[in-house]
Parts: C-alpha cells; sequence; structure tokens
C-alpha cells in the first residue's frame, strides 16, 4: 500500500469539504417560485383595485356591491398571478427569437391555465354577475362614476379571457416545441 | 240555476284566462331586465358590438351570424336560431347550452325575467 502524498490528501479533504458546503447550502427544494408580472399590467391592477377600493367606501348599496366585486376580484387576482399572467413576460424575450431553458416554468403555468379553465371561465362570470349588479346598483343612484367603471372592469376581464389568456397557452405551445425534450 | 251556470261560465274563463295571464311577457320589464343584465356587454344599436355582439334584430338571427362580431368557434358551428325556445335555453345557462361559449355570464334563473327579456329582444328590430 503506497502511502498517499500529503499533496493528494490535501486535495481530497478539500474535495469532501467543498462538496459537503455545496450539499449544505443548496437550498431545500423550494415551494413554486413566485414569478413577476408584466409591468403594464400591475400598474393595471394597481389602479383598478384603488378605484374598486374608493367605491367599497360609498355609502349603501354601490359600497356593498362594490365589496362583492372586490372579494371576486381577489379570488380571481391571486390565479392570475400566481400562474396565469407570469408567462406573458417572457413575450419580449420571444418575440426576440430568445428561448432558454429557464423557460421552462412557463410550459407548466400554461399547462395549468388548459386544466382549470373551466374554473377560470366560472370564475370570471362570477365577476361579471357582480359587476352588473354593481352597475344596477349605480344606475339607480345615478353614480355615473360607479357605472363607468363597472363596464370598465368588465372590458378588462374580457380582454383576459380573449387575449391574455390564449397568449399564455401559445407561450406555452411554442416553448415546448421549441425546448429540448425532458427540459 | 243562472247562478250556477254563471259560476261555471267564470270558472271556464278563468281557466283559459289564466294561462295567457301567467305567461304573458312584458317588453317593459324586459328592458329593465336589459339594462341591467345585459347592458354591461351589449348593445342594442345595429351594428354597434361591445364586448358582445349587438341585440339588435337577435330574435330570429341564426347563432354566431352578427356582423363584425368575432363568435367563438362553438357559437359560429350551434347552428340555431334565436327563437322564443332557444333563448330562453341559452339564457338559463349559457355555457349549458353552447359550452365554450365566450359569455361569461352565469345564466338568468328566473323563468319570468327571462320571458319579459326576450319579449324585449323581439321588439328590437
Amino acid at each position: 500500500m503506497h502511502p498517499r502524498s500529503p499533496k493528494i490528501l490535501t486535495l481530497v479533504a478539500f474535495s469532501v469539504t467543498a462538496w459537503i458546503t455545496v450539499a449544505v447550502s443548496q437550498p431545500a427544494p423550494a415551494p413554486a417560485v413566485a414569478h413577476p408580472l408584466p409591468q403594464a399590467l400591475i400598474f393595471e391592477h394597481k389602479e383598478t383595485l384603488e378605484r374598486l377600493t374608493i367605491l367599497t367606501k360609498r355609502p349603501g348599496e354601490v359600497g356593498i356591491k362594490a365589496r362583492e366585486v372586490i372579494a371576486v376580484m381577489k379570488r380571481h387576482s391571486a390565479r392570475e398571478q400566481e400562474f396565469i399572467l407570469p408567462p406573458l413576460t417572457l413575450l419580449p424575450l420571444l418575440a426576440d427569437g430568445k428561448v432558454t431553458p429557464d423557460m421552462a416554468w412557463a410550459i407548466t403555468m400554461a399547462d395549468r391555465i388548459k386544466a382549470e379553465r373551466e374554473e377560470i371561465f366560472n370564475e370570471r362570470a362570477r365577476i361579471t354577475d357582480a359587476l352588473n349588479a354593481l352597475v344596477v346598483a349605480a344606475t339607480r343612484t345615478h353614480d355615473k362614476e360607479a357605472a363607468e367603471f363597472a363596464e370598465a372592469a368588465q372590458a378588462d376581464s374580457f380582454s383576459d379571457a380573449e387575449l391574455l389568456e390564449p397568449a399564455v397557452l401559445l407561450i406555452g405551445e411554442y416553448l415546448r416545441d421549441k425546448l429540448p425534450a425532458g427540459r | 240555476m243562472s247562478g250556477l251556470i254563471a259560476r261555471i261560465a267564470f270558472t271556464v274563463t278563468l281557466s283559459v284566462a289564466a294561462p295567457a295571464a301567467v305567461y304573458a311577457a312584458d317588453p317593459a320589464a324586459g328592458k329593465a331586465v336589459f339594462q341591467s343584465t345585459c347592458s354591461i356587454c351589449h348593445s342594442v344599436q345595429p351594428g354597434q358590438n361591445k364586448i358582445g355582439p349587438t341585440l339588435f334584430g337577435v330574435v330570429g338571427r341564426k347563432t354566431g351570424s352578427a356582423p363584425g362580431y368575432t363568435y367563438s368557434p362553438q357559437n359560429q358551428a350551434a347552428n340555431l336560431t334565436w327563437d322564443e325556445a332557444t333563448l330562453d335555453k341559452y339564457l338559463e345557462a349559457p355555457r349549458t347550452m353552447i359550452p365554450g361559449t365566450k359569455m361569461t355570464y352565469a345564466g338568468l334563473k328566473d323563468a319570468g325575467k327571462r320571458a319579459d327579456l326576450i319579449a324585449y329582444l323581439a321588439t328590437l328590430r
């Protein structure tokens, strides 16, 4: 048996230490990473929430109906932030022809939209109903601002269904096609 | 005897008249339903599509046929004519009758309100 040279021992010791250090410093499997939303949508959502919050403080029926709207919208908004809207942040890169393996998370999100499409639609139907009720209250009390808000919010909700969600589904399919199998 | 005949005549008249009274739809009430429930997405002006297609002339129109409106493929393929019966079924639960329709509305569950609304829509021509 040949004695190991101090140099080799040092090297082995260093390797083991380095390996242990790396292993220890590796974070535990993290829960799903929260991805940012496109800036434009952050601003739009902030403005909608601010306007709606003002309406919730109105006395009487408009305030009550606005609070009902905010409740259904918040539920939907959580879903949007979690997996409906983040893939849209990739659009500018994809439009420039850039596809990298670290974009694979968007495929998972797009697949989730596909799986939960019916539920998302039903949620949107509840928003429409709540906005209709707000319009009724606003009309009855001659609250033009509340009625205008409801109409604009309905248009936003529809734009999500007609433009944004299909765009995310396309992003998912595009990435699935472009990224190597197994990602 | 004449009292009995009169009573029978009254009963017969009532039984004949009653169904008409129960099902008489009111376009004016339907207009109110439209304004509170549909107008956020639909116009009644000819050619003016909003989030949903214009409802001008909807009664008697084929599904998916309002000019200038982009329908869901399912609505286009439904191949129905909007009449009292089809509208009643659709308005009660749009997604049940035409799965995949873009109409994000849960449905008008009150049969009387639906009848009023359809009576109002029938005036839009």
